[in-house]
C-alpha cells in the first residue's frame, strides 16, 4: 500500500511538470491562432503609409473611412445579403427535402431502401468539380447563371447526401412504439413525419443545417463560375475580387477581410460549444 | 402498421424530390463530364469526338504534371501533418481540465471560417513587404519571398500553402479525436498504472487502438479535402508564380473559365474524380479496424 502511495505522489509531481508544458504549447499555439486575426484588424484600421512606417505601433487615429469604403465601393453589404438569401432557402429546402427522404428510407419499409441510400451517397465523394462544366453549359443555356436560383440549385444537391445521411440516422434511433401507438391511433403517414419524427429529431436537424449552412456560406469555386454580375455575387466571391493580390490600397482590403470574417466570428464566439459539439458529431455520424 | 409504412405513395412523395434534384443537378452531368472529357469542345464550338486527345495532352502538358505534383504533396502532407498533430493535441487537450473548451474553441475557429478570407489573409501575412517579413526585419533578417520563391522539387510557396491549410483544418482532427478519446472507460487506464505501466505506454497500448476506428474516418475528410484543396491556392497565388503552385483543382478551373477549353478541364476533372475515388477505396480497405471491448 505505502508503494502505491509513493509511485502516486512520485505521478502526482510528474503530472505537474507535464502539465505546465502543456499549457505552454497550447499557450503558444493559441497565440498563432489569434495573431493573424488581431494582425488583420490593427491594419484595417491603420492608413496605408503607418503599415510600412511603424508596423507595430498602434494607428494613431482609427482608419474608420476603410471600412466605409470597403463596404460600398467592395460592396460588401450587398454580397453580404446575397449570401444570407442562398443560404437560408439552401438550408430550408435542403432539410425538409432531406429529412423527407431519409424518413422514407430510416422507417419505411420498402425494397429499394438501401439501393436508393447507395445512390444517394455516391454523392459524398463525387468532388463538385466534377460537374462544373456541364452544368455551366446547361445552366448558361436556360439562363439560370447569374441568378441566385441556379447557385441555390447545386448548393442543394451537393448537401443532401450528408444531411440524408445524418438524419436516417436519427430516425433509425427514434424508439418504434412511439410509430406503433401513433398507427393505432389511426395517424397517416404524413401526420406521422410532420408530428412524430420531426420534432422530435431536432438535434440532428440542428446538427445538420449547421454543417450545410457553415458550408455553403464559405463555398468560392461553384459562387465563382456561376456568378459573373457584381451585384448577385456571394460574400466569398465578392472578397476573392475586391482584393486583388496586385491592388495597392491595402487597409481597405484588411477593412473588407475583417467584414467578410467577423459575422462568422462573433456567432461563433456566442454558440462555439454548440457549434463545435454539432460539427463533430456530424462528422462522427457522416 | 406495415401497411402504413409501406404506402407506395407516401414513399414516392418523400424520395422524388431528393432522387430527381440528384440525377439531374449531379449524376447526368457527371456523366456528360466523362463523355465532354473525349472531345474537342470549347465556348464557341459544338463539342467533337476526338478520341484520347485531351487525355495525351494532359501527358505532355508540364502545368499538369506540376499540378498533379502539388496535390499528391498536399495529400500527403496533410494526411501526415494532419493526423501526427491532430492527435498530439487531442491527447494534450485531454490531459488537462482548466481551460480545455477554450483552447479547444481556439484551434477549431479557422474551421468554420471562409477559406477565401483565410487564404487572402496569410497571402498578406506573407508578402514580401508585409507581415512576417517586417517582424523578420525586426531581428535583421531578411525574410524569404515566401509567395514568389521557385527553387526545388516542391517549391517554397508550396509548403506555405501547405502550412496555412494545417493551420485551418487541424482543428477538425482534434475535435474528432477528442471525441473517441475521451470515450474510453478511465478504469482502463487506471489499471495499467496499477500495473506500472509509464504514461508512455499507456498512450501506446491503450489511447492509440481505441482511437483507431477514428482514423477512417479522419483520413479520408483529409485526403479528399486535399484532393478537393481550391479556394487556398486560388487566393494566396492565383497557380503562380508562372504557374509552379498550380493544383489539379485550380488548373481545371483556369482550362475550364479562363481558357474556356470545356474538353481538356474535363478531362482533368476525370483524373480528379479517379483519384477521389481510389483514395476513399484505399482508406476503405486498407485500414483494418478491430472493435475491442471497452
Amino acid at each position: 500500500m505505502a508503494e502505491i502511495t509513493e509511485i502516486g505522489a512520485v505521478r502526482q509531481k510528474k503530472v505537474r511538470i507535464s502539465t505546465v508544458i502543456i499549457y505552454l504549447v497550447l499557450v503558444l499555439l493559441a497565440i498563432i491562432y489569434i495573431i493573424p486575426l488581431l494582425w488583420v484588424l490593427e491594419v484595417s484600421l491603420k492608413t496605408n503609409a503607418e503599415v510600412f512606417q511603424s508596423p507595430f505601433a498602434f494607428p494613431k487615429v482609427l482608419q474608420l473611412g476603410n471600412y466605409i469604403f470597403a463596404w460600398t465601393t467592395g460592396k460588401l453589404g450587398k454580397a453580404m445579403l446575397n449570401s444570407l438569401v442562398v443560404c437560408t432557402v439552401t438550408l430550408a429546402i435542403s432539410l425538409f427535402f432531406g429529412a423527407m427522404t431519409a424518413f422514407a428510407i430510416g422507417r419505411m419499409k420498402w425494397r429499394m431502401a438501401n439501393a436508393t441510400m447507395a445512390y444517394i451517397m455516391i454523392g459524398m465523394m463525387i468532388p463538385v468539380h466534377c460537374v462544373l462544366i456541364p452544368l455551366f453549359v446547361r445552366f448558361s443555356r436556360i439562363g439560370l447563371t447569374n441568378s441566385l436560383p441556379g447557385l441555390i440549385l447545386p448548393y442543394l444537391t451537393f448537401s443532401l447526401p450528408q444531411i440524408v445521411f445524418l438524419m436516417t440516422g436519427f430516425f433509425k434511433s427514434l424508439p418504434r412504439e412511439l410509430f406503433e401507438a401513433a398507427c393505432i391511433d389511426g395517424c397517416g403517414i404524413y401526420r406521422m413525419f410532420f408530428t412524430i419524427a420531426l420534432p422530435l429529431s431536432r438535434t440532428g436537424l440542428y446538427v445538420a443545417g449547421m454543417m450545410t449552412f457553415i458550408g455553403n456560406w464559405n463555398e468560392l469555386l461553384l459562387a465563382m463560375v456561376f456568378i459573373s454580375d457584381p451585384t448577385r455575387k456571394t460574400l466569398p466571391v465578392t472578397l476573392t475580387y475586391f482584393v486583388g493580390p496586385y491592388a495597392t490600397n491595402y487597409v481597405q482590403m484588411f477593412a473588407a477581410i475583417v467584414i467578410a470574417v467577423l459575422p462568422s466570428i462573433l456567432v461563433y464566439c456566442a454558440f462555439s460549444n454548440q457549434i463545435v459539439g454539432g460539427l463533430t458529431a456530424g462528422a462522427v455520424k457522416g | 402498421m406495415n401497411k402504413i409504412l409501406s404506402n407506395k405513395k407516401a414513399i414516392a412523395v418523400f424520395v422524388l424530390p431528393t432522387v430527381i434534384l440528384f440525377t439531374l443537378i449531379l449524376f447526368v452531368p457527371v456523366i456528360q463530364m466523362i463523355g465532354y472529357s473525349f472531345t474537342d469542345y470549347n465556348a464557341l464550338s459544338k463539342p467533337s469526338f476526338c478520341g484520347l486527345k485531351n487525355y495525351r495532352t494532359m501527358m505532355k502538358d508540364d502545368v499538369l504534371l506540376t499540378a498533379l505534383k502539388n496535390s499528391i504533396f498536399f495529400l500527403l502532407f496533410s494526411a501526415v501533418t494532419q493526423q501526427i498533430i491532430g492527435i498530439l493535441l487531442a491527447v494534450l487537450l485531454t490531459n488537462i481540465k482548466k481551460g480545455r473548451n477554450t483552447f479547444k474553441n481556439i484551434i477549431y475557429l479557422p474551421c468554420v471560417l471562409s477559406s477565401a478570407a483565410l487564404g487572402l489573409l496569410w497571402a498578406f501575412m506573407f508578402n514580401p513587404r508585409m507581415g512576417i517579413n517586417q517582424f523578420l526585419a525586426v531581428f535583421g533578417i531578411k525574410g524569404p519571398l515566401w509567395l514568389m520563391d521557385t527553387k526545388g522539387f516542391i517549391i517554397l510557396p508550396m509548403w506555405v500553402i501547405a502550412f496555412v491549410a494545417l493551420w485551418q483544418y487541424v482543428g477538425q482532427n482534434m475535435m474528432l479525436y477528442m471525441a473517441q478519446i475521451t470515450g474510453i472507460s478511465q478504469d482502463l487506464y487506471e489499471a495499467a498504472y496499477v500495473d506500472g505501466a509509464s504514461r508512455g505506454q499507456a498512450f501506446r497500448y491503450i489511447t492509440l487502438p481505441l482511437i483507431k476506428p477514428m482514423l477512417v474516418i479522419t483520413l479520408s475528410l483529409n485526403c479528399i479535402g486535399s484532393l478537393k484543396f481550391f479556394d487556398l491556392v486560388y487566393n494566396m497565388t492565383q497557380g503562380g508564380p508562372n504557374n509552379r503552385t498550380q493544383v489539379l483543382a485550380t488548373w481545371l478551373y483556369f482550362q475550364g473559365f479562363q481558357y474556356f477549353k470545356y474538353g481538356y478541364s474535363s478531362a482533368i476533372a476525370v483524373l480528379l474524380l479517379i483519384m477521389c475515388l481510389a483514395v476513399t477505396f484505399l482508406i476503405k480497405k486498407g485500414i483494418h479496424v478491430e472493435t475491442y471491448e471497452a
